[in-house]
């Protein structure tokens, strides 16, 4: 008799073992991404946070990190303030994140940082454009892995103009009239002279408008034999073709969003530079390959608008299995002060956080043209490596 | 030269829209504030078009506009028809919820993506040279003529036709309307489905010119502005308000500070409301009955 109770006993507590094992097996990482998935902004970011979910899904079918899922929770901030006020709230008080992620306009930054600080959550910008304090000397909670970068830019896209103009430029300058834009294009007009390069014309076109002749009328009127707009897709796209439609004959450099692989081929302008740090699927890199078979799972995002969020996601990964179970948010912190992601060829380079440069070390750079010959996105400059200090 | 070009194309725009808004409140009252989600649909309606009935592209447009035109009938019938006789107040309150409503199926439906109905179609936007160093795209002289034809059609329609003069009547005072025979239902139903058109063609060439996306809700709310300068019960006060506050634009980018031109339409409006709150062409009697 009392034989068996000890063996229903053992039995009995097996059974819990197993349970709990199980338990802890299934207790996944918690991420809360606040992504502007519709609302101002919404082309750009939505792709991003799709990316990420596609990523963290393939992640959870190898066995996720240390045999635990990651758990995504996604929100719609809608490219509004007080909804990511609300989402970081909800993320730190009741989901229990050990990370938060940003893929939104800047406006929703400041709310979003507040809660992190309050609450010693790291925040992570994957996808939006960096804040001034990711670069050294950083904010100890905050990071980015976002390919454009403000001020760099603009210097890499200068000395790429001066390096292509055969004589003297005549340069126009176009932002869409929001701070973050048209900071980044005043900027690129002080700098311009430096460079012995003429800056004739500064438009920043309100967005959205529905003619754009008038301002390409402008940049025409103004002599310029380049343009370099530093602005959403939207902005860059319409002033060059309103350009184009008024017999305009310039050269256009434009920032490589996430759309720019396709729009170079139905532009097919080889006059037509983008400038950006993600490789062109043309390129067919395996990890091209990963993520066109990803998104063949399912998505309404053309794949070559996923290699931001890709990216996004492989840090993400990197910094996860860098956490030992159980984790918390300080553990998580000292993983990403300490990363290095290979992209893979995504970018030019690894990308690596140090305690006091959290967008990263080095910054890689190519540039894209259509080619009618080959009829294909060509490259017009090969990695072009930029150290950030 | 070109700058009257671009006024001119602008102005089109603006009118073409601003069309809409003035029929809906000529004969219901109603300020429609989703005009502008009515308009962005019928770009992504031709986009669909385009995509369903590739190779054929004049087939892809006169579905597009059809259902453009079924659209405005359904938004009639199935949600403003309810709230006939309602306070007018009620009404455009609806049509905010049904502008945010549109906005969400869009992205849904559509993403939010820049996307190009014009490549669909198969068909190209070229320059057209009009002399004196002026060019024209394709899309900005097709708008200028569907604006031609638009307020053209109207103003027969509206003067000639039983349909026509009912609508009128209706707009003039319903009541009387409908005790001398006047179905309200079917005349107001027309209405929302011609203001739909006539925004939903504007959404098209304006998704053909430039392409198409969310953000093109707001050139729908730039127009309104237009309607209120014209005065929102004349469609020839439309046309009027459009070119005035196309051209304040226009000149704003060539001569001020192209960031001036965003509040432009806004600062016409309310300098036409300080002197004139009915418009240029509106009636006093109609905007006191509101």
């Amino acid at each position: 008799m009392q034989h068996r109770t000890w063996h229903r006993l053992g039995l009995t507590l097996a059974a819990v073992a197993v349970l709990f094992a199980v338990a802890q097996a299934q207790e996944p990482y918690r991420v809360g991404l606040s992504a502007a998935l519709t609302g101002r902004g919404a082309e750009t970011y939505a792709p991003v946070s799709e990316a990420i979910r596609l990523y963290v899904a393939r992640l959870n079918a190898r066995g996720g990190i240390h045999g635990h899922p990651v758990e995504l929770l996604v929100e719609d901030n809608v490219a509004e303030p007080s909804r990511a006020a609300a989402h970081a709230k909800k993320f730190v008080s009741q989901d229990g994140v050990l990370l938060m992620l940003n893929a939104s306009l800047s406006s929703t930054y400041p709310p979003m940082i507040h809660e992190a600080k309050r609450a010693g959550v790291p925040l992570f910008f994957a996808g939006s454009v960096c804040p001034r304090e990711v670069y050294p000397p950083a904010d100890p909670l905050l990071f980015c892995s976002t390919a454009f970068a403000a001020r760099y830019d603009s210097e890499f896209a200068l000395d790429f103009i001066k390096e292509t103009a055969a004589g003297p430029v005549k340069l126009a300058l176009v932002s869409m009239s929001i701070p973050i834009s048209r900071g980044e294009v005043d900027y690129a007009e002080q700098l311009a002279p430096s460079r012995g390069i003429e800056p004739v014309s500064n438009q920043s076109i309100p967005p959205p408008t529905p003619n754009y002749a008038p301002f390409a009328a402008k940049i025409k009127a103004a002599g310029a034999t380049w343009v370099y707009a530093w602005a959403p897709w939207v902005t860059q796209v319409k002033t060059f073709e309103a350009l184009r439609q008024l017999g305009w004959q310039g050269k256009f450099l434009a920032y490589a969003h996430i759309n720019a692989e396709e729009e170079l081929a139905r532009l097919q302008d080889e006059h037509f530079y983008v400038f950006g740090a993600n490789a062109f699927f043309s390129h067919n890199l395996p990890v091209h390959q990963e993520i066109l078979q990803a998104a063949a799972q399912g998505t309404m995002h053309p794949p070559t608008q996923l290699a931001e969020g890709w990216v996004a996601g492989m840090v993400l990964e990197a910094v996860l299995a860098g956490v030992s179970w159980p984790p918390t948010p300080a553990k998580v912190l000292a993983a990403m002060n300490r990363v290095r992601v290979d992209t893979r060829g995504l970018r030019g380079g690894p990308l690596e956080w140090t305690p006091t440069n959290h967008f990263r070390t080095t910054h890689y750079y190519r540039v894209y043209r259509w080619d009618r010959r080959q009829q294909g996105a060509v490259l017009a400059k090969d990695w072009t490596a930029v150290a950030i200090k | 030269m070109q700058l009257v070009v671009n006024t001119l194309v602008l102005a089109a725009t603006y009118a073409l829209i601003a069309c809409g808004y003035v029929l809906v409140y000529r004969v219901s009252r109603v300020l429609n504030l989703a005009h502008g989600e009515l308009m962005m649909l019928g770009g992504y309606l031709l986009l669909t078009t385009a995509s369903l009935f590739a190779g054929r592209p004049l087939l892809a447009v006169a579905v597009a506009l059809l259902l453009s035109l079924g659209l405005g009938l359904l938004v009639y019938v199935v949600l403003m028809r309810h709230f006939t006789g309602e306070s007018v107040l009620a009404a455009v309150l609806v049509t905010i919820a049904l502008g945010i409503l549109l906005r969400g199926l869009a992205i849904l439906l559509w993403t939010a993506q820049l996307q190009y109905p014009l490549v669909a179609l198969g068909w190209q936007n070229p320059a057209l040279s009009l002399g004196g160093g002026a060019v024209i795209s394709a899309a900005g002289l097709l708008t200028l003529a569907a604006v031609a034809v638009v307020y053209g059609g109207l103003l027969l329609f509206l003067r000639y036709t039983p349909w026509g003069i009912r609508m009128r009547a209706a707009g003039e005072n319903p009541l009387l309307a409908a005790q001398r025979g006047v179905a309200l239902p079917q005349v107001l139903a027309l209405a929302w489905g011609l203001a739909t058109l006539s925004g939903g063609l504007a959404g098209m060439l304006l998704a053909c010119d430039s392409g198409i996306d969310g953000t093109a809700v707001i050139v729908g709310l730039k127009a309104f502005p237009v309607a209120l300068v014209g005065g929102l019960d004349s469609l020839s006060g439309a046309l009027v308000g459009a070119l005035l506050v196309a051209a304040a634009e226009v000149l704003a980018i060539a001569y001020l500070d192209p960031l001036v031109s965003d509040v432009v339409p806004f600062f016409v409006l309310l300098a036409m409301l300080l002197l004139r709150p009915w418009g240029l062409f509106g009636r006093r009697e109609a905007f006191e009955r509101v």
